[in-house]
């Protein structure tokens, strides 16, 4: 009985929405644009309350931390350099200089220089892999190999050949493939939004 | 004074009027579709366990005895919703695979508070952080093991997805079992290798079709595209739960082999089964 409020009004503003996308009314856009608009106001509204409340405890981690107070000390730090960058008087907010800066400077080189291991990553991960399951990964791996040969920058008959074999094979055989699980994420995504929906719960009582 | 025959007489005018200001954005045809698609989508919801079709997918089923080895070495249980979140500005079908993975970590929750094995939920964005707190919470209070909940940890990482790839990176090493369930994007693999370093047991899951030969490389157990979605129905109740799906496959393939044998003896063998096996 407690969830049963909740889930009325989610099944009534899902069928609203869902009525609004199959049938053209000026009545039914309006409701429906207003929903929209409390949505989007309820995403921001939990976005602010999730960072106050992230706030709140590392001041209180701050303040009964013991030894480890570095950590919040540089999650509210970093809080308060990127609100005073984007609300000191005359700021104009995400797009001020300084709050580029902070992204351009500090933040975007931190990122790459993270995203720059991925190849080592990926060497540890096939190694992960052939020790887990051997005859599948050794067959993913043939295939990205496959793959690399076919994407040669070489010139000449060899060349072209490998250039329109690369264009077959992502076409077809991967695309196929890439295709059939794009297709199945979709039916499985629509029926979990039905699940959703309806407050239906899968998992166990044990 | 208007009577009850008058109120209902305008309630009636009403609607003609709402319906005659309205027309089928799709036409006929893609409409009565949808509605075909809703009707088989709400047919398929109605039972929330597998009807069709039971499996291990991503070794679920041993998640007690991940556990229980956890619980002998007194290691932790990392679970990672991802990279997705709830509210970040990803694609919506991202966002949908943090809410996907929350039947499993109710799941995984309910084990580790039932071996005595601390949970540590790592998440980056704070809905999700809140609502993987009350999930591990809520896991605690049906085992009846609330006493253990202090134990567990919800550790928002920070925002964007090298936040989160950093964390699993310079996390505490070699949990007993690890879980990576949700959303990915091209951080994966350093996420993913963070996990799985020195873990005794790693399940992976996601849905991001781009990033499944990373959860494939990586993973013990794995969830690929649409079987993140499956994995919550086959956690089911009980054993009984699942001899009744055997049967009931077992009583769809009969019924398939009788509609196939007797649509074959009908149009070739020109025997009229239908009086046989309905009567009349």
């Amino acid at each position: 009985m407690r969830r049963s409020l909740p889930t009325a009004l989610v099944v009534v503003v899902g069928l609203l929405l869902l009525l609004d996308f199959v049938v053209v009314n000026p009545s039914l856009a309006a409701l429906a644009g207003t929903l929209l608009e409390y949505i989007v106001l309820i995403a921001a509204a939990a976005a602010i309350t999730g960072a106050l409340a992230l706030g709140l405890r590392q001041v209180g981690l701050l303040r009964h931390g013991g030894e480890a107070r570095s950590g919040p000390l540089l999650v509210l730090g970093g809080m308060a350099v990127m609100l005073i960058a984007g609300f000191y008087p005359g700021s104009s907010g995400a797009t001020d200089p300084a709050v580029r800066w902070l992204v351009a400077a500090l933040l975007m080189p931190l990122v790459a220089a993270l995203f720059g291991l991925l190849f080592f990553f990926l060497l540890g991960a096939a190694q992960r892999g052939l020790r887990l399951r051997s005859r599948e990964t050794t067959v993913m791996l043939l295939a990205a190999c496959a793959a690399l040969v076919l994407l040669l920058p070489l010139g000449g008959i060899v060349g072209a050949w490998l250039a329109g074999a690369s264009s077959w094979a992502l076409a077809v055989p991967i695309g196929g493939v890439f295709r059939g699980l794009l297709i199945g994420i979709a039916i499985a995504t629509a029926i979990s939004a039905a699940r959703i929906l309806l407050a239906v719960d899968g998992a166990s009582d044990d | 004074m208007p009577d009850i025959g008058e109120l209902i007489g305008r309630l009636v005018g009403l609607i003609g009027e709402v319906l005659g200001a309205s027309s089928l954005r799709l036409g006929i045809g893609p409409t009565l579709a949808i509605a075909g698609i809703l009707l088989v989508l709400l047919s398929l919801v109605a039972r929330p366990t597998s009807r069709w079709l039971t499996r291990d997918l991503g070794h679920l089923t041993a998640v007690s005895r991940s556990m229980a080895l956890a619980a002998e070495s007194g290691a932790i249980a990392a679970f990672s919703l991802g990279t997705a979140g709830i509210v970040r500005s990803v694609a919506a079908a991202a966002r949908l695979q943090t809410l996907a993975a929350l039947p499993i970590l109710s799941h995984v929750a309910r084990a580790a508070a039932r071996s005595g094995v601390p949970i540590e939920v790592t998440v980056n964005d704070p809905v999700a952080a809140m609502l993987a707190e009350s999930t591990v919470l809520e896991a605690h209070r049906r085992t009846e093991t609330l006493e253990r909940a202090s134990r567990a940890r919800t550790l928002y990482v920070g925002e964007g997805r090298a936040t989160a790839a950093a964390h699993a990176l310079a996390g505490e090493p070699r949990p007993g079992a690890a879980f990576v369930m949700g959303g990915l994007g091209e951080e994966a693999l350093i996420l993913l290798d963070g996990f799985a370093a020195g873990a005794r047991s790693t399940t992976f899951g996601t849905a991001s079709a781009s990033q499944a030969t990373s959860v494939l490389l990586d993973g013990e157990g794995t969830l690929i595209g649409p079987e993140l979605y499956h994995a919550p129905s086959d956690l089911v109740r009980s054993g009984h739960d699942r001899i009744a799906v055997f049967a009931g496959n077992r009583i769809a393939w009969a019924s398939l082999a009788v509609l196939v044998v007797g649509s074959l003896l009908v149009v070739f063998g020109g025997v009229d089964i239908v009086t046989f096996l309905v009567g009349h």
